[in-house]
């Protein structure tokens, strides 16, 4: 890997980011940032320009910008941004609605390892459009 | 469960799974021909729907379970062995045992486990190509066929335009990892992503339904687009949680491809119907009472129109005359229509016998061709249910007795794969079904020898057995000449029974056998038993009819012929001592005449049931006439001598009397 690829993690538990980090980092990515809550993570986003997100997809509401909200904002900004959602399951519909939002991939909590480091591979293999 | 529903589900079920078990022995014989797998799938599928809707555990488990190994099979992830199709028909074989414990209404005994984990055997056997990497793809798909014909007329009309634009048509099949979690939303982003490079014309289940989640773990998307094959199939492989995926160019009907402004002048004038390719509904389920009660009525309406036009008659109002002719012809189609509706395909009971014959043949390691010709002629359905245990047990002697063994075949220079032909043909109302084997024909010395230990001929007899004569020896009860009694055709129904059966509507059975070349019987039907041919009869001024087919001869003779055997009446007539009896005393019919005529004779029917003859005195013959045979209601039912009723063309009421109880 000539340059590591850059990550943001969003999440609100500073578990689950140490956790995401351990495990992204452990296969050779560069951990740009966290972000705990939707705001923040559009905010970084636009600071940042990361090559990949993986956003938690329900977050405590702030500034009225829920997980959602959050894809839809950063995909604005960036129509190429490569967001995976990370959900617990049962959520689909919400999952759904951020894969419209044009979120790429997601996973479900309990992350696996494995199921993550597919998707990020495949989501940063896919061509920007 | 409501028993209505009970019902319908028993009857559509077995439907389903008689063609299942035809597809099963299609795809045995051609283990390439994918439209018999589909076709099985899909009734699986919806066995497995009904009975899960009906509250069937087991049964639903087992369809599960065979649907699932289908699936495997239909997407060509596993390769169909002879094992896979020894289990799915021993899988019918179970599901056929719980659909009748659900039948008889009986708690369910059957274990289902060993056959639900020889399917998951076959199914974990890992031969599973993982499509991803599979890059030698079938070529092309060719839908050119209208029966494959995945679209309706809207996404026909959506694809033209689109060809027209220069895309392309692609044929995508999807399969989701096994623990592929919220499957709906890894479908929507399959469905999101492909959406990038084209449009979808159609997914198979639809759209809605994938959001849903409603389906297993594959789907199917055809796919509009202006890029190539490999770029999609590289989109796809960016896909998390795909086991595999298998892209298809689609090229389609000449037609389809034609030039857009011919496409628009074909939409929007109409003047030639744009190909619609939804299936029509071209056939619908009618409960069987229902028939019975529409052809009931249609009798009345018959007799209705009757008096309708002998008042016209009698009247002379000439202005009616015409309509009672238009009436008159329309009931008469109608009829004709109505009786249409009671005919069902020979096909539809026949279909099960290759199964049969297979698995028999099997069973004594014998090989057998077996053909069915002229399936589609249709036949009353109640005689239908009648006569299948016959045929039945003819196929059954036919591959038991019959044929020989491969070895003894070859020995006697014959094909070592025997054959059995079942004809069916139409002649004037009657219906002739053969049943014949190249096998080695009936022994005629076993069966003279048979007969003569049974005392049943003498040697002079013995002597001079032909084919006639060793046919009424063969059908005698408890006649076999099979040493040992097999499960096939020991089954304590010989062929007496079947000759019986035969007879009881109105049949014959002949039969013709050449020693070393096989047998042939031939069973002659009515088309029908709600119209028979009838002799009417007065007894007194009661109207009585007699099947046709039962009466030998009608006869006048003179009261001093009848002699009496016992206290019983009989009569000599030809050689013959024939019992008598008399249908005024026999069915309580008080006349102020006598029978005789005033020289003293009396008109007798001579009436016969199996062998035996019997004399019916009557008052007077009427004559012949078509009847239609009305079932009687439950509380005259058991009434002995009487089968029937029917209305005659004045209204009157016939009953039909029943030769066999009479006896």
């Amino acid at each position: 890997m000539a340059t590591a690829k850059k990550i943001l993690i969003v999440d609100d538990a500073v578990f689950m980011r140490q956790m995401l980090a351990k495990i992204l980092m452990a296969e050779g990515y560069e951990i740009c940032g966290e972000a705990s809550c939707a705001s923040e993570a559009v905010e970084k986003y636009k600071k940042l320009r990361p090559d990949l997100v993986t956003m938690d997809i329900v977050m405590p509401m702030m500034e009225e910008l829920d997980g959602i909200g959050a894809v839809k904002e950063i995909i604005r900004f960036d129509p190429s941004a490569r967001i995976i959602i990370c959900s617990v399951m049962g959520q689909q519909s919400l999952v759904i609605e951020a894969i419209r939002a044009g979120a790429k991939d997601f996973v479900t909590k309990p992350v696996q390892p494995v199921r993550l480091l597919e998707a990020v591979r495949n989501v940063l293999a896919s061509e920007k459009t | 469960m409501q028993n209505s529903y009970r019902e319908l589900f028993l009857s559509e079920s077995q439907e389903y799974l008689a063609n299942i078990s035809k597809c099963l022995v299609r795809l045995e014989k051609d283990p390439s021909d994918q439209s018999a797998i589909n076709e099985i799938f899909r009734g699986m599928h919806t066995l497995k729907g009904m009975s899960a809707t009906m509250g069937f555990e087991k049964l639903t488990q087992l369809a599960h379970q065979m649907e699932d190994l289908l699936d495997e099979l239909r997407n060509r992830r596993k390769q169909l062995t002879s094992a896979i199709i020894d289990t799915l028909f021993a899988a019918v074989d179970v599901v056929e045992q719980l659909l009748d414990e659900i039948k008889e209404n009986k708690s369910s005994t059957t274990d289902i486990i060993p056959i639900i984990e020889t399917i998951q055997r076959h199914l974990s056997e890992k031969e599973v190509i993982s499509l991803k990497e599979n890059q030698t793809q079938p070529q092309t798909i060719n839908i050119q066929e209208k029966q494959d014909f995945p679209f309706n007329s809207e996404e026909v009309s959506r694809l033209k335009t689109f060809l027209s634009q220069g895309n392309f048509l692609f044929h995508i099949f999807v399969h989701l990892n096994k623990d592929c979690v919220m499957k709906e939303a890894r479908a929507f982003l399959i469905v999101t992503a492909l959406k990038r490079l084209g449009e979808i014309i159609k997914a198979i289940p639809s759209i809605e339904d994938l959001k849903e989640g409603k389906f297993d773990l594959s789907f199917e998307l055809f796919l509009v687009s202006k890029e190539e094959q490999r770029v999609i199939r590289q989109e796809m492989a960016n896909i998390s949680e795909i086991e595999g995926v298998r892209v298809t160019p689609v090229s389609l009907p000449k037609e389809m491809v034609s030039q857009q402004q011919e496409v628009s002048q074909k939409t929007s004038v109409g003047a030639q119907p744009s190909p619609v390719y939804v299936k029509k509904i071209q056939s619908m389920r009618i409960p069987v009472e229902r028939l019975d009660k529409i052809m009931n009525l249609m009798g009345e309406l018959a007799i209705a129109k009757i008096r309708l036009a002998q008042i016209v008659q009698t009247y002379k109002i000439e202005p009616l005359e015409e309509v009672v002719f238009l009436l008159d012809r329309l009931i008469s189609t109608l009829q004709d229509e109505v009786m249409q509706t009671r005919l069902l395909p020979v096909a539809y009971i026949l279909d099960a016998f290759p199964r049969v014959v297979r698995d028999l043949a099997h069973k004594q390691n014998k090989d057998i061709d077996f053909s069915i010709v002229g399936g589609d002629i249709e036949l009353d359905r109640v005689v239908l249910d009648e006569i299948s245990d016959p045929l039945l047990h003819l196929v059954r002697n036919a591959i038991d007795h019959g044929i020989e063994d491969p070895q003894t075949r070859k020995k006697a220079g014959k094909n070592p794969r025997g054959r059995i032909v079942i004809t069916v043909s139409r002649q004037k109302g009657q219906i002739f079904i053969e049943i014949s084997d190249d096998g080695k024909g009936i022994d005629f010395k076993a069966v003279r020898k048979k007969a003569l230990e049974k005392g049943l001929i003498t040697e002079e007899e013995a002597k001079e057995l032909d084919e006639k004569k060793v046919f009424d020896l063969i059908t005698l009860p408890g006649f076999s000449t099979s040493e040992k009694v097999t499960d096939i055709s020991g089954r304590g129904v010989g062929l007496d029974v079947v000759k019986s059966k035969i007879e009881s509507l109105g049949g014959r059975v002949d039969f013709e056998t050449k020693p070393g070349q096989g047998s042939r019987f031939i069973l002659t039907l009515p088309l029908t038993l709600a119209i028979i041919k009838a002799m009417l009869v007065n007894v007194h001024h009661e109207v009585y009819a007699i099947p046709l087919m039962n009466i030998r001869e009608t006869i006048k003779v003179h009261k001093r012929e009848l002699k009496y055997v016992q206290n019983f009446e009989v009569m000599k007539v030809r050689e013959e001592v024939v019992p008598i009896i008399r249908l005024d005393r026999t069915l309580g019919i008080v006349g102020s005449s006598t029978m005789e005529d005033e020289e003293g004779r009396l008109s007798l029917v001579i009436v016969e049931y199996g062998k035996k003859a019997l004399g019916l005195v009557v008052s007077s013959v009427i004559g012949e006439q078509d009847i239609a045979v009305k079932p009687l209601g439950s509380w005259v039912k058991r009434t002995k001598g009487v089968a029937g009723a029917t209305i005659l063309g004045d209204g009157r009421v016939a009953l039909i009397l029943d030769i066999m109880s009479l006896m």
